[in-house]
């Protein structure tokens, strides 16, 4: 690889590590935190009543062809 | 002010590799308010297709310890594997029913990371 | 609107770089703590400038105080009595995450095997299960070799694994910044996986705390 080329690849790099840390990291400070703790715990209550077998997701993927049929 | 560079302590390899995969950063849900149906609908499967594939690789990990472990009988061991088999493939024909990617696949839950 | 950049202690001195839309870096004092602010235009898109000039900030608060909590962009306050009331409610939390991450600074890692994850084509549930087995613990000796050396170093971690990937972050206090960089060097050095160290950052991935 040319020196150039991998100069500008390192500076992508870089760049991606920098804009996942602003966009994704950091402390959260705001009225609206989009999901709490408390939220968290829901949604893994909601999982489990979710998927209970292959059959419950077999039987969804249906619910979902028919509807995108419609 | 360009990206800092001197950030890079060490780089080895097909850097082309890591940038791809930078590209898929999980972004926090919901972060942009989108009213489009189509988007919305999208949006909902990707949250539910994650929690599935969350389930899926807590599950998978458990059964391959137990089955290290030496706990599993043989049966047991043919039936998992042809289920989670079977998960697997019904999960890829949904990712792409909807239009989505592997790397789609994820929840970032702000404080507390990514979920995947 | 309001934009926060960070919760800082002990800032020597307001950096001399202006915020975003160029508005004056401010200093507030809410419940025994100093952010640094700036007022902006209320905007639905956050700019591919304003994302910069966000880290550029950080960067510098960083390098003019004791400690600093980098703030995630992407939120901002109506007004400074909305900034106070959630500073207040979140004081506790951020006066102990100033303690943990004083000193330190935060270093990357990404590792991604040569060898990708085989796709498993089995003939039978027992096939899938050993091949899964040995995917298992692919993965775990690439957390052994590259992510175990590192964290004996750090005075906190994240770590996270996605398709025999590894992607973790390291809290490293400033005495111990030079071994680190010895130790980053050889684990680059792993034969059979791209590897890419970064830093030293602003602590992002411990600004909520460092468990």
């Amino acid at each position: 690889m040319k020196n150039g080329d991998r100069q500008l690849l390192q500076h992508e790099v870089t760049l991606l590590e920098l804009v996942d840390r602003v966009l994704n990291k950091g402390v959260v400070l705001s009225g609206d935190i989009t999901l709490s703790v408390a939220d968290v715990d829901l949604v893994y209550v909601g999982l489990r009543v979710l998927l209970s077998s292959v059959a419950t997701l077999e039987q969804q993927q249906a619910e979902i062809a028919a509807e995108a049929g419609r | 002010m360009s990206a800092p560079i001197d950030k890079l302590l060490e780089a080895d390899g097909d850097l082309r590799r890591i940038a791809g995969e930078l590209e898929h950063l999980p972004e926090a849900f919901p972060r942009r308010v989108n009213a489009d149906p189509e988007q919305v609908e999208k949006g909902l499967a990707q949250l539910v297709l994650t929690l599935v594939e969350l389930l899926r690789q807590l599950m998978e990990r458990q059964a391959l310890r137990r089955m290290e472990g030496g706990t599993l009988t043989d049966e047991q061991i043919e039936r998992l594997g042809d289920t989670f088999m079977k998960l697997d493939r019904r999960m890829q024909e949904l990712i792409e029913h909807f239009g989505l990617e592997e790397g789609d696949l994820n929840l970032n839950l702000g404080p507390l990371g990514d979920l995947l | 609107m309001i934009h926060v950049y960070g919760v800082v202690d002990r800032l020597a001195d307001l950096p001399e770089v202006a915020g975003l839309d160029d508005a004056p870096l401010e200093l507030v004092h809410v419940s025994g703590l100093d952010l640094v602010v700036s007022k902006a235009e209320p905007t639905a898109e956050i700019s591919r400038e304003a994302l910069l000039r966000h880290a550029e900030v950080v960067e510098e608060l960083m390098q003019a105080s004791d400690a600093v909590l980098p703030a995630q962009l992407g939120r901002a306050f109506r007004d400074d009595a909305e900034l106070e009331e959630t500073v207040r409610e979140q004081a506790p939390k951020l006066t102990r995450a100033l303690q943990d991450v004083r000193g330190c600074v935060e270093f990357g890692l990404r590792a991604i095997p040569d060898e990708g994850p085989q796709d498993v084509e089995a003939a039978s549930g027992a096939e899938y299960m050993h091949a899964r087995l040995g995917e298992m613990h692919r993965q775990d000796s690439l957390v052994a070799d590259l992510h175990e050396p590192l964290a004996r170093l750090a005075r906190a971690t994240t770590l996270h694994r996605r398709g025999g990937e590894l992607n973790a972050a390291y809290l490293v206090a400033a005495e111990d910044v030079a071994e680190f960089r010895r130790a980053a060097a050889q684990v680059e050095a792993a034969p059979g996986v791209t590897v890419v160290c970064t830093g030293p950052w602003p602590p992002y991935s411990f600004a909520e705390g460092a468990r």
